[in-house]
């Protein structure tokens, strides 16, 4: 092979490329991340949209109790599998954010779509909760430590745990109490009477229910405590989902054996290779 | 690319036919005109809640201009066997999403913004107050959600909205003072500057990153073994500081928020409690003896044995069920329930017909045959109803007194289809 001559070269983390294959590789880097992008902002965003739903949705679901539990268990999902193939493959920790800025982008755009342009509701009433901070909570621990089960345990928790306080400028102008028909509400609660969801009645609402008098009636600080506490089990789950899926495994195509073009002539114990 | 096109496909044909492609979808979605209600099975829309004394205060208004509905239910003492009982009710908004912003509900003039338990076999009022929002011809109903039955639709009518969307405003004040000029963008400056920072912030971690060669050449390098090279002292102290910003910027907009907002609620999860309107004297016993529906002939036929035990003679006036209001057009008083302007589709001309419409005096027992044949079974499709699994019929019978006072029965039970053989003279191509 012919050396190349040192303008034509580059360093790259320490191995030498050819400039050509730098910018290839780049270009590479590019079509990856924009198909990446679209499909983990769809994937992610069906799954949270399923699991999360209603909650997220509108804001007379935005309560103390369920809302800060489940979002963040459901959220913290794709970011922990996502970091998995981000850290272990190419040591980059930007999994969950860049996890979770896809979802959120999906969300704006459902939100902007289907729910104001198509079905007319205010943006008042179905504005989506942020989750980036937990995200860069989760991404910078594990940069900063490098070992997973301590970002599950550290990023989880926190990932968890801040979720409503970060939501919380956001969410307390819709808190602000009202009179309405000699009964006291919260701007939110009427904000989801007024404009009406057709098929969806007031008693489907699961929001706040029963008694905390041991905590004092701190319902969203307890809340956030459980959620971060499942949050470290959820990351650890989705860790290892992680690990599973990003397995480099080959089919051999036996369709052409199927249709009588090709005999597979290696043993049936080399065919399957997993 | 030829073809269809004729000729070569240029990039501005391309646009030019998918620009055609796009008008032609476009033309092709219609409006939603109504709710799916005849879609309803017709042991829902006949045997669950009936709607009566159903007003629209106006059928044309304005943008922001109010929209009253009043109207009484009854739930049927006949209530499904596969429908939950009506435990936990709401007052819904029979409109096509929030085309209009319900301002107030009431049921018997307690607020009804929650849900609450009904009790079957008796009456109540409702009103709810709307505020028109988007302009168009808008199919409005009283509705009532029923957990695990659904939505329960009563009578439509056809209210024409004129003016302009972008004129609809929400005013409120605060228990605490705070003037908010519309609900629809009441806290939406905030939450598009909070997501907007915590996108910014969130790039510029990622950059920091993404600025370098990722995929491959990070790839090799951990295949070498060597992956503590990638990440640098400056990769470090950069997580490091937006984790030290991103944990202060949230317990500083969290204290920001509790200082702007002291004096906050939680959202508010009761059940309202709701007692039925008095229950009158039950002075007309009525048992339902035989009913049949004539297909072909789309005729419904009750037989039903009335006692008048009441003080004043009295005369099947109207019989309502499906929100569909079949009334005698010898009964004056009948006729004087009817509104001018109550929606025509939902009073069929043919009416009821009874074969005796001599007074029942009081203290005798006569049994009426009650004829209701029109069209409207079809439209509505409540002959679904023979392909129900409990294949029955009710509605209210309104009877009315001499001095024109109303009385109300429930008439319900089996209801046997007869498919009737035409005559050959009645037959086409027939000598």
């Amino acid at each position: 092979m012919q050396k190349m001559a040192d303008s034509e070269t580059v360093q790259i983390y320490g191995v030498t490329w050819s400039k050509w294959s730098a910018a290839l590789s780049r270009r590479f880097d590019i079509l990856v991340a924009i198909v990446l992008f679209l499909a983990v902002l769809s994937a992610f965003h069906l799954h949270f949209m399923l699991l999360a739903g209603d909650w997220d949705f509108w804001i007379d679901w935005k309560d103390r109790q369920w809302w800060p539990t489940l979002t963040p268990i459901v959220a913290i999902t794709f970011p922990a599998a996502l970091q998995y193939v981000f850290w272990e493959k190419f040591r980059l920790p930007i999994g969950a954010t860049f996890g979770i800025v896809c979802l959120l982008i999906g969300e704006w755009l459902a939100r902007a779509g289907g729910f104001y342009l198509w079905s007319d509701f205010p943006f008042s009433l179905i504005w989506p909760a942020t989750l980036i901070p937990g995200a860069i909570v989760l991404d910078t621990v594990l940069l900063l430590t490098g070992n997973f089960l301590l970002t599950a345990i550290v990023g989880g928790m926190g990932f968890g745990l801040i979720f409503y306080a970060e939501n919380w400028p956001m969410l307390a102008a819709y808190r602000l109490p009202m009179e309405v028909m000699n009964s006291m509400v919260s701007v939110g609660d009427y904000i989801g009477y007024a404009f009406t969801r057709t098929a969806t009645p007031e008693y489907s609402r699961l929001i706040e229910r029963g008694t905390l008098r041991t905590f004092g009636g701190h319902s969203a600080a307890i809340a956030a405590f459980f959620s971060g506490f499942a949050c470290v089990l959820m990351y650890l789950l989705w860790w290892y989902i992680g690990m599973f899926l990003a397995r480099v495994v080959w089919v051999p195509n036996k369709l052409k054996t199927l249709m009588g073009f090709k005999k597979d002539a290696r043993p049936a114990s080399e065919v399957v290779v997993v | 690319m030829v073809g269809i096109f004729g000729s070569r496909l240029t990039p501005l044909r391309l646009v030019a036919w998918l620009a055609v492609f796009v008008s032609l979808i476009g033309c092709s979605i219609g409006s939603a005109y109504a709710h799916g209600e005849r879609n309803q099975e017709p042991f829902l829309r006949m045997r669950t809640a009936h709607f009566y004394d159903v007003k629209w205060s106006t059928y044309k208004l304005a943008v922001n201009d109010l929209l009253t509905i009043t109207g009484k239910f009854r739930l049927f003492t006949d209530w499904p066997n596969n429908l939950p009982l009506p435990d936990k009710v709401f007052l819904g908004s029979g409109t096509a999403g929030p085309v209009f912003a319900r301002v107030e509900s009431y049921i018997n003039g307690q607020p009804a913004i929650q849900s609450g338990k009904l009790e079957l076999d008796r009456d109540y009022t409702f009103k709810i107050v709307y505020k028109a929002r988007q302009p168009g011809v808008h199919h409005v109903h009283a509705m009532l959600n029923v957990d695990g039955a659904g939505a329960i639709l009563g009578p439509g009518a056809w209210i024409d909205v004129t003016g302009k969307e972008s004129d609809f405003k929400l005013p409120v004040t605060t228990l605490d003072g705070t003037k908010i000029a519309d609900l629809t963008s009441w806290g939406v400056g905030t939450v598009v500057k909070w997501h907007a920072l915590w996108f910014v912030i969130a790039l510029a971690y990622m950059l920091w990153f993404l600025r370098k060669p990722m995929l491959i050449p990070r790839y090799l390098v951990i295949t070498e073994g060597n992956e503590d090279t990638l990440i640098t002292r400056g990769d470090r102290l950069w997580g490091l500081f937006f984790l030290v910003a991103a944990v202060l910027i949230v317990i500083g907009g969290f204290q920001w928020a509790s200082a702007a907002y002291p004096r906050t609620v939680p959202l508010q999860s009761g059940v309202f409690k709701v007692d039925p309107l008095p229950q009158g004297p039950r002075t007309i016993d009525i048992k339902l003896e035989k009913a049949t529906y004539d297909v072909p002939g789309r005729s419904m036929k009750l037989e039903v044995k009335v006692t008048n035990n009441g003080t004043e003679p009295i005369q099947a006036g109207e019989f309502a069920t499906a929100g569909i209001r079949f009334v005698n057009h010898s009964v004056p008083a009948a006729m004087a329930e009817v509104d001018p302007v109550y929606p025509k589709e939902l009073v069929p001309p043919g009416g009821l017909k009874v074969d005796n419409d001599a007074p029942i005096q009081p203290g005798e027992t006569r049994t009426l045959n009650l004829d209701m044949t029109d069209a409207a079974w079809e439209v509505e499709r409540l002959t679904a109803l023979l392909n129900d699994p409990d294949n029955r019929v009710g509605g209210l019978l309104f009877f009315f007194d001499s001095d024109g006072k109303r009385l109300i029965t429930n008439v319900y039970g089996p209801i046997v289809p007869i498919f009737t053989k035409l005559e050959p003279t009645n037959q086409v191509g027939a000598d």
